[in-house]
């Protein structure tokens, strides 16, 4: 239905999708894997018609057509929904849904004919949205589905879908699904972007793997283990996903003694950090591992409790001061509070080394010297593209969290604290934190991870406290981390 | 995106994206020079070497208040305390020259009472804002009153007068190589503000708490200070436009800062401040200062009436607003 061969597309010259064939037959799931940065969303871009493609061909339908525009691509039957809503805040759902191609007899709109299209179109997808709702006021969920039932209002025959799950709960995602298997079903196409393996595996008739811009196979979906696709998409075997760190626990680091916050959110919590080791927090999000390093680094009120950072009793903890003292911190949520996503990654590596002798004069700021300074940890860490004079917003999520990352680099540090360290980035940024993880460990540095992913703590910590409802509750020692070890703590269970 | 030319193919985008950069840079100085030219058509004075003499004059103190807004409106704030700042240092820096006997021995007591008295209210702006935590909007809206008050009780409303002659010849009338002193003052303060905001740590401290003052707080940026000494900052370099404005009018005004607020606001989001945050520099404020002085002039020679020129003020304001917001997409 779908035969796209040769697509090639070059922005100002990168090319960013090389040569690549795909295809899709009718009533088929097709999905689309890759890492950020991969060339999904070119590919896609480029079938939907958003801009050309510099090489290659497309058949639709078994017609050749010489290129697309997105006003072409919907008269040929191609409908995408994008990450990005492309729905007007100020409207109704109704008014929305129908925007461009509002039904008028005469110089009235057929306002019952259009709300009657919706509620049917809706029922179909068996999506419930309020048609008169500002779609401002929708859930980001809402939205999604409001962007779907637009997009099939033209009836499409390929519909493309990227990542449209990451803002729905499991029961909404369900719903789609479902919608999904009407429309495979009536004969469309689907062109289907996801990270999650579970929905591929689910939903997926035949799986195209990309990376670096280039096409790494088609396979069926059933003839593929998750490994295997995984080890496809990141050029790695899983295994090799967490590196082997050769932990040598040395001196106390860091020694936090029955820690409270002024809001309660940690209560009389105590651990110890050494050097040369890693050392996990575990437990449910909101247990107060994250409150716990908030608090080390200043930026939560401690109430009382004593930290120790080295041989020195840190009596306030602020930012600077523990910057200054050597302890890193490194925020769970790098849109809110990790970065300036408006500024250039430059700016963003720096921020917190805007003191060091190595940019600083007094009060000057050495910006001469700047591109020099975050030259080796962007590199360290891959940033891609490596442009730092790009905006932090226009990096995918785990190029962003890269940028954050370089701050660790800017001097060598005594303790790191990572809280969630790999929130929302793809397999293979991942795999670059852990192998930065274990450079700073086996470099003699003492690392703290706060995280909800399991795997991480059983594969990088070398002891674990579990913490519940703002206490510590639990030490596993090296023998006793595994995941259904940490697990039997997380509801308060005592070791 | 491997490629093997990796590093070339970057270089090649980065110059592309330096020349899209360039052109969208160039936007003002292409709509300044149009509007030249289109009052130019209407009445041909508009093009005359005195007449850009004149825009240059004019430009400059805009020029000055703009600059000393974007200080602040960087770091998501803005100070409309800014016209009353300006009466209030205009009527006490003309008290303090009288009260001097009125010589020409009195002009510097004048100028440090004008500076003081302006470091002062930009400390208290500061201190409201960054110190307590109280929205800019509120705070320099209930300064400007306070201030409004002041100037209004001191000079018992009526224009100080009998300030030293030398005042004037030497802040409104005077040359230094041919350049009009009110220009060459502008000149000065954009370099010095260029300087502070590209190789200054307090000036990266700025753009960093105006992308967002979260991540500064969490990066160890030290955010209280910073805040207040741009609100000082913003506060000296109006107290600076003021004496200037004195200097030309010759005597205390205690309403001089008439429209100056607005006007300065509009002059740096015009030129491309981004008026939440984070974004924008001196040059922008000079070129917007530049292109609503060109406007106000072309409208004032041919004739367009008072209130239709606030009219189009405000327009202007709201429609570089929507144009700035569709260009950062």
């Amino acid at each position: 239905m779908l035969e796209v061969t040769g697509f090639t597309k070059a922005f100002q010259g990168v090319v960013a999708l090389d040569n690549v064939d795909f295809s899709l037959e009718r009533g088929e799931v097709h999905a689309l894997l890759g890492e950020n940065g991969a060339g999904k969303s070119t590919l896609i871009n480029l079938i939907a018609g958003t801009f050309p493609w510099t090489e290659g061909s497309c058949r639709i339908g078994g017609r050749p057509v010489a290129s697309l525009t997105p006003q072409a691509a919907r008269e040929n039957g191609i409908a995408a929904v994008f990450q990005e809503f492309s729905l007007v805040p100020d409207l109704t759902v109704l008014d929305n849904l129908f925007l461009g191609r509002e039904q008028s007899g005469g110089f009235f709109l057929k306002r019952r004919q259009m709300r009657q299209a919706a509620v049917d179109l809706l029922d179909d997808l068996g999506f419930h949205v309020p048609l008169d709702e500002k779609v401002a006021f929708l859930s980001r969920a809402q939205k999604q589905m409001v962007e779907i039932a637009k997009a099939l209002r033209t009836r499409p025959e390929v519909l493309i879908l990227d990542e449209p799950t990451a803002s729905l709960t499991d029961g909404e995602a369900e719903k789609l699904f479902s919608a999904m298997a009407v429309l495979k079903g009536r004969g469309v196409g689907i062109i289907y972007v996801s990270h999650r393996m579970a929905e591929i595996r689910k939903l997926s008739d035949r799986v195209t793997v990309l990376r670096g811009g280039k096409k790494i196979g088609t396979v069926a979906t059933a003839e593929i283990s998750d490994d295997d696709l995984i080890e496809m998409m990141v050029g790695r075997p899983v295994e090799q996903l967490f590196p082997k760190i050769e932990q040598k626990p040395g001196e106390v680091r860091l020694e936090v003694r029955n820690l409270t916050t002024a809001d309660g959110s940690v209560i009389d919590a105590s651990f110890v950090a050494r050097a040369g080791e890693v050392v996990g927090l575990a437990g449910l999000v909101g247990c107060g591992r994250s409150e716990l390093c908030r608090a080390v680094f200043g930026l939560e009120a401690v109430e009382s409790g004593t930290i120790r950072l080295g041989d020195k009793v840190v009596e306030r903890p602020s930012p600077p001061a523990m910057l200054a003292a050597n302890l890193c911190y490194f925020p769970a949520d790098r849109g809110s509070e990790g970065l300036a996503v408006m500024r250039p990654a430059r700016e963003n590596a720096t921020m917190s080394a805007l003191r060091l002798p190595s940019l600083a004069a007094g009060p000057v700021l050495k910006f001469w010297r700047e591109n020099e300074v975050i030259r080796a940890p962007l590199t360290e860490l891959a940033l891609r593209p490596m442009a730092p004079e790009r905006r932090v917003s226009a990096f995918s999520g785990g190029n962003q969290q890269k940028v954050m990352l370089a701050r660790g680099l800017m001097k060598p540090f005594d303790v790191y604290l990572f809280d969630e360290p790999t929130v929302g980035i793809d397999v293979g940024a991942k795999a670059d934190v852990y192998n930065l993880i274990k450079r700073l460990v086996e470099g003699g540095a003492c690392v703290v991870v706060s995280t909800s992913e399991l795997p991480e703590l059983v594969n990088l910590a070398s002891r674990i406290y579990v913490m519940h409802e703002g206490r510590v509750v639990a030490e596993l020692g090296e023998n006793e981390r595994s995941e259904q070890q940490i697990l039997s703590h997380y509801f308060g269970g005592k070791a | 995106m491997s490629t093997p030319s990796g590093t070339q193919a970057a270089a090649v985008r980065a110059s592309a994206t330096s020349l899209v950069a360039g052109l969208r840079a160039a936007r003002l100085p292409i709509a300044i020079l149009c509007t030249l030219v289109l009052f130019g058509l209407i009445e041909p004075r508009v093009l005359s070497l005195g007449n850009f003499r004149n825009i240059a004059i004019q430009a400059s103190y805009l020029a000055i208040f703009a600059m000393a807004q974007t200080m602040v409106i960087l770091t998501r704030g803005f100070d409309l305390s800014l016209g009353y700042t300006v009466s209030l240092v205009s009527v006490a820096a003309s008290m303090a020259m009288v009260a001097m006997g009125g010589g020409d021995a009195a002009i510097l007591w004048g100028l440090g009472a004008g500076i003081l008295v302006a470091a002062l209210i930009g400390l208290a702006n500061g201190l409201l804002i960054a110190g307590i935590g109280i929205n800019p909007l509120v705070t320099t809206l209930g300064m400007a009153n306070v201030v409004m008050a002041f100037a209004s009780t001191v000079s018992d409303g009526f224009p100080v007068t009998g300030l030293p002659p030398g005042f004037t010849a030497m802040f409104a009338q005077a040359s230094v190589l041919s350049i009009p002193v009110p220009i060459l003052v502008a000149a000065l303060v954009f370099a010095l503000l260029f300087l502070t905001l590209k190789a200054t740590r307090f000036g990266r401290s700025l753009y960093i708490i105006g992308a967002n003052p979260r991540a500064a707080v969490a990066a160890g940026i030290r955010t209280m200070p910073v805040l207040v000494v741009a609100y000082m900052l913003c506060s000296v370099l109006i107290g600076l436009g003021a004496l200037l404005l004195t200097a030309r009018t010759g005597s205390g005004e205690p309403n001089l800062g008439g429209n100056l607020t607005l006007e300065a606001i509009a002059a740096a989001v015009v030129g491309g401040v981004r008026l939440s945050g984070g974004e924008g520099g001196v040059g922008a404020a000079v070129l917007g200062a530049l292109f609503i002085t060109v406007l106000s002039n072309g409208m004032n020679l041919v004739q367009i009436d008072g209130y239709l020129q606030q009219i189009c003020l405000g327009v202007i304001i709201i429609v570089s607003l929507i144009v700035s917001r569709d260009v950062r997409r």
